[in-house]
């Protein structure tokens, strides 16, 4: 189910029943505009982070829409995650999303001992200090996609004190 | 069917099934009659998931139909027989059933279930196709998930009509020529929330047609499932010889026998349900040689790496097949 559906704001929706091509970018990201438009309609989307206020703007867009309607998520891959998730949630299927995340940016590591989602521009592989409890977490390759994030745990643990 | 019918030799489809009684029969057209099995000693009978279908046995032969009810917490099962009078002689002999006979029929077999997370369930139906439609309509008002009917049928034969409008009321579309069903799908086509999946139940064409009409409207194969009841009839096929590697048994696979009944007859049987090619079951590996595929279960890529193939309908290109059994 979509999470929050709010009306869209008056002139930022595409029209109602749209089911050509939405093309959301994060920050400084763009879609080419080639992507995945073959004769259909676009509507372009601008958001600097996927935060709550965006996420909840991008269900209202999808709400409008109808079956046929393609998904382009561009940006950091933190954002384009979080938006996935959310487009999964409203009901779309892997194949109506096309994720176009940059190579580097912001991931969420997802503390599994406090539960906070914690923002690093770090890699797979490295460690990260949770903001929640401090533990220093391995960021592990691990990723949830309803979570839009990556698994982090205790770096060390099974190391003699 | 009398108890005679039933010393005939249990079909493969139905064995390890149930042994049922005609509790009821009822006439929803001039060609299509609903019959109504129950447990002989009154037991329940075990559930299923909408959408499922039910092995008969008459005679020598099997034939699968859909179950109409909603599956949860059955005490009885009903299917909904058309009369084919140019058929194999199953829905002729369906219609010759009377209350109290015995049957032999397999458990119920899934194999066009909902999708769990649709939120909301767009059923497309002709002529007979409307009896798994049923099911998922029954369903889906028990579970309260949402969902609308089109259902396509010739003046004054379609079967279950009453029931649908009282299970759908204004969810139920009726349509009863081509081309108000042609609008009445592009409307239906171009207005669903995401999240929608449609089920589709009718004769070949008719769900070749729907099919492509939703693609050109850019719907993802994701959402769309159909239940291929109306398998093209399929040709007797050229015989041809199977090695039986692991064993290291030849057989002959002559014109009219399918490579699944030539195995049974040899005594090496393999597991299989549907044997028209739809459910997969009787998958086998195929070391040496090319196939002709003829089922609608492998995808083409599978098809064309002729590395598997369904016994109960595929044959072979080559004079020699080598199977990994």
């Amino acid at each position: 189910m979509c999470p929050i559906a709010m009306a869209p704001a008056a002139g930022t929706g595409p029209e109602a029943g749209f089911r050509g091509v939405i093309r959301v970018s994060f920050g400084t990201a763009a879609v080419p505009a080639a992507e995945g438009s073959a004769g259909m309609a676009g509507h372009d989307v601008r958001f600097d982070a996927a935060d709550r206020e965006a996420l909840a703007s991008l269900i209202a867009v999808l709400e409008q829409a109808r079956v046929g309607v393609r998904l382009i998520l561009a940006g950091p891959p933190a954002d384009v995650a979080a938006a996935a998730a959310a487009a999964a949630a409203c009901g779309l299927l892997e194949e109506e999303v096309t994720l176009l995340a940059n190579e580097s940016g912001r991931r969420l590591v997802f503390c599994a001992h406090c539960r906070t989602a914690n923002t690093t521009v770090q890699g797979v592989g490295s460690e990260v200090d949770c903001e929640g409890c401090a533990t220093t977490l391995a960021f592990s390759g691990h990723f949830s996609r309803r979570i839009g994030g990556y698994l982090g745990f205790a770096a060390h643990a099974e190391e003699a004190a | 069917m009398t108890a005679t019918a039933l010393q005939a030799k249990v079909h493969p489809a139905v064995e390890g099934g149930l042994l049922l009684e005609v509790a009821d029969l009822s006439v929803q057209t001039a060609s299509v009659t609903s019959i109504t099995f129950t447990d002989p000693a009154g037991t329940a009978l075990p559930g299923y998931v909408p959408g499922s279908h039910l092995v008969v046995q008459y005679g020598d032969g099997a034939n699968a139909y859909s179950l109409t009810g909603s599956g949860r917490h059955p005490s009885e099962y009903t299917i909904s027989v058309l009369r084919v009078d140019d058929g194999a002689g199953g829905s002729l002999a369906m219609h010759r059933l009377a209350v109290g006979d015995l049957v032999r029929v397999s458990h119920p077999r899934s194999a066009f279930a909902p999708v769990a997370t649709a939120r909301h369930h767009l059923l497309i139906a002709a002529g007979i196709g409307i009896t798994p439609m049923l099911s998922h309509a029954r369903a889906a008002a028990e579970r309260d998930s949402e969902a609308t009917l089109v259902y396509v049928y010739r003046p004054g034969q379609g079967a279950h009509v009453q029931q649908a409008r009282e299970l759908l009321g204004p969810a139920l579309a009726e349509c009863t020529d081509r081309g108000s069903f042609q609008e009445e799908l592009t409307r239906r086509l171009t207005d669903q929330k995401l999240g929608t999946h449609l089920y589709l139940c009718g004769p070949a064409a008719f769900m070749d047609t729907v099919l492509a009409r939703a693609r050109e409207l850019g719907w993802p194969q994701g959402r769309l499932h159909s239940e291929p009841f109306g398998a093209a009839e399929l040709d007797q096929g050229e015989p041809f010889t199977v090695n039986l590697a692991r064993s290291g048994v030849t057989l002959e696979v002559p014109a009219g026998i399918s490579l699944l009944e030539a195995l049974e007859n040899a005594g090496k049987g393999v597991p299989n349900m549907c044997r028209k090619g739809v459910c997969g079951e009787c998958s086998l590996q195929v070391l040496r040689g090319a196939p002709l595929h003829r089922d609608l279960y492998l995808s083409e890529q599978e098809k064309s790496a002729n590395t598997t193939m369904m016994c109960c309908v595929s044959r072979s290109l080559d004079q020699e097949l080598e199977l990994d059994l």
